[in-house]
């Protein structure tokens, strides 16, 4: 169990004119989960392997426990890391593949016997010990990876988007088996993924990142609850926020904003008061499917909701509910529905947008604007 | 079930059997003529035909090439000249194969500055003709005190295998994942470790591509060998030539094919026993997962 600074790490390749990561600062508490998210490009992979020590930085500094290890060689990190594509040695088994670190570091035979059976036990594959793990299943294999990063009990687990290989149902399987993993040992996780899904999920703390810089850190409520910019709004969240094109009005009730159907039809939607100072001015509006639905007797009285009646454009049924799509000022708009009253493609249906959990962004600047 | 029966009996079917036979037996007849010829008498060899089998099988051509035969002044055979070709051949395939090896590891797992345009320059030596180097590589073999023995030989054709064996290894060890290698660097494996516990065991098909190659050129080799060793350390196929253009009297065909096959037999030993390592390493890289 330890503790992660990275302080402004920078990393330019060689050759390269942009630099890969521009100054990322995230502080990793022990026993902490944190997950790395964003588009592939991003600098996550790269900011991983850097931890890894696998690629040197070109700036900034990595300090474990309150020492730098910036310099140092890969293995003196006591840092292990799950591959995405499981890395496994082909010709050795699986125990030998467990043992592999343990061996070259000199333990004593009779030690890397138990620790391969403690592995073994906490992750379920004792009976795979002397397979090959060509003769193993993708979850299997990833059982095995994990291992491997488990007996060598190094200070900082780097899990490499290591569930992107497996089908969907295993996938989700595996998540549940990481999260108990981690709260069982209670070990600091750096893990990368593409998937929101998975971010959101496992983490204790998010870090997003874009074009190598750091966008929001926060738990993944804050980072789903209040982006800090457009891009993170856009990207935790599936199916995505829809930003709306508003301009902010005063009225007699309070501050409002219009939006214009595909029919013509107009609804006034309440903005909360912290806008104030944009009165007159045009924002983004983003609005989560779950903010849009049918509507519900016992938020009606509620002052920040509205209702209206719209035409759905598309319906994608996903089982528990319907996402159908609406245009307001041009834009596609996502709603969640009651799979229990379903609407068709082209009917028109009464909707009811919930404002209390709406963010709004400046539009020049693409940043949240703060209450 | 009655279709696959008749699939046996088409016309196409024999066809294509007849075609195959007729090229296998195309490239055989040399073969078999070298063969039949070698245990003719030099009588037989006179009045017969020459695809005709031997009337009196004997094994006087073989015994005489191996140990009697004159190539040129001295009338020992080939045998020592036989041996020479494996103190040469061995080391040469061994040394270049290892550190083509070497080469491949360094040149796909651990890049650095202009390592591809190292490599892509060592991949010229593949196309360098052997008569470019013959004369600097005579006064370097003489400089370092290398000429005329078999050493020098072994280190002329280390050099000039070299560019291929790195060749396969590298394209070989490209498919390889790097994170691989990057799993046993955490894992605490250094630069040879993870060449040696990681990598080469999962080199012996292209180790069996690298090895064939290699002795087949080497033993082959007839240029090097006649520029740069003389006397004793002939390599076998320098002493073939001899054999076959030391006349004295009549010539005695039966001797030649017997020499040529006891040539060629190590090659083909090598192909029989590691070919099927060859086409499965040369077709490696094309059917992944």
């Amino acid at each position: 169990m330890s503790q992660l600074e990275l302080r402004d790490i920078r990393k330019t390749y060689a050759g390269a004119l942009d630099e890969t990561l521009k100054g990322i600062n995230i502080d990793i508490a022990s026993g902490e989960f944190l997950t790395l998210v964003g588009p592939s490009g991003c600098g996550k992979s790269t900011l991983m392997n850097s931890i890894a020590g696998l690629e040197t930085i070109t700036g900034g500094s990595i300090v474990v426990d309150g020492k730098d290890i910036s310099g140092m060689e890969p293995k003196d990190r006591d840092i292990a890391m799950v591959f995405q594509s499981y890395a496994l040695y082909p010709t050795m088994s699986v125990r030998e593949n467990i043992a592999f670190g343990l061996k070259i570091r000199g333990m004593p035979k009779e030690e890397i016997r138990q620790e391969v059976e403690r592995v073994a036990d906490l992750l379920q594959i004792s009976a795979l010990l002397d397979k090959k793990p060509s003769r193993l299943s993708g979850g299997q294999q990833q059982r095995v990876a994990m291992g491997r990063a488990l007996a060598r009990r190094p200070k900082i687990y780097l899990f490499d988007e290591p569930l992107s290989n497996l089908d969907a149902k295993l996938r989700v399987e595996m998540r549940t088996e990481i999260k108990k993993l981690h709260q069982r040992l209670k070990t600091t996780i750096v893990y990368v993924t593409h998937d929101q899904i998975e971010a959101m999920t496992l983490a204790d703390r998010i870090a997003v990142l874009k074009d190598g810089e750091l966008q929001q850190l926060g738990t993944p409520k804050e980072v789903y609850d209040t982006p800090e910019n457009l891009f993170v709004a856009g990207f935790m969240g599936s199916p995505s926020m829809s930003f709306i094109d508003v301009a902010i009005e005063q009225s007699e009730t309070g501050l409002t904003v219009t939006v214009e159907g595909s029919d013509g039809r107009t609804l006034s939607l309440p903005v909360p008061d912290y806008l104030e100072s944009w009165a007159g001015k045009r924002v983004a509006l983003g609005i989560r499917p779950e903010h849009v639905s049918q509507p519900d007797e016992q938020k009606r009285n509620n002052l920040m909701v509205a209702e209206g009646r719209f035409t759905v454009e598309v319906t994608e049924p996903t089982g528990p509910d319907v996402l159908a799509v609406i245009r307001l000022n041009d834009t596609d708009v996502q709603c969640r529905l009651d799979a229990e009253h379903p609407v068709n493609w082209g009917e028109e249906t009464d909707l009811m947008f919930d404002m209390r959990k709406v963010v709004f962004f400046d539009p020049e600047s693409e940043k949240r604007i703060r209450p | 079930m009655t279709d696959v029966v008749r699939t046996g009996f088409r016309p196409s079917r024999i066809a294509i059997y007849g075609v195959l036979l007729l090229a296998c037996l195309v490239y055989l007849i040399p073969l078999i003529i070298m063969l039949i010829t070698s245990f003719k008498t030099p009588m037989d060899i006179r009045t017969g035909n020459l695809l005709a089998l031997p009337t009196d099988w004997t094994a006087v051509g073989w015994t005489k090439a191996w140990s009697e035969a004159c190539t040129g002044v001295q009338c020992e055979g080939v045998k020592g000249f036989f041996w020479n070709s494996f103190k040469m051949t061995v080391p040469a395939v061994l040394i270049s194969t290892l550190l083509g090896a070497f080469n491949g590891y360094v040149l796909s797992k651990w890049k650095f500055r202009g390592s591809d345009l190292m490599f892509g320059m060592l991949l010229f030596g593949c196309f360098v003709p052997f008569q470019v180097v013959l004369l600097p590589m005579a006064a370097t073999l003489g400089k370092l005190g290398l000429a005329n023995t078999t050493a020098g030989l072994v280190l002329v054709h280390v050099i000039y295998g070299v560019a291929f064996t790195t060749l396969f290894f590298r394209n070989y060890y490209v498919a390889i994942p790097d994170a691989l290698v990057k799993a046993a660097r955490l894992d605490g494996a250094g630069f040879f470790t993870i060449f040696f516990r990681i990598l080469l065991p999962l080199s012996t098909p292209i180790f069996m591509v690298s090895l064939i190659w290699q002795f087949t050129q080497i033993w082959n080799d007839f240029l090097f060998g006649v520029v740069f060793a003389s006397g004793d350390s002939q390599p076998i196929t320098v002493a073939l030539n001899n054999l076959v253009n030391t006349t004295t009297g009549v010539k005695e065909y039966n001797v030649d094919m017997a020499a040529a096959m006891i040539a060629a037999l190590p090659t083909l030993v090598v192909y029989i026993v590691a070919g099927k390592y060859f086409i499965r390493g040369l077709t490696a890289g094309s059917v992944k997962g």
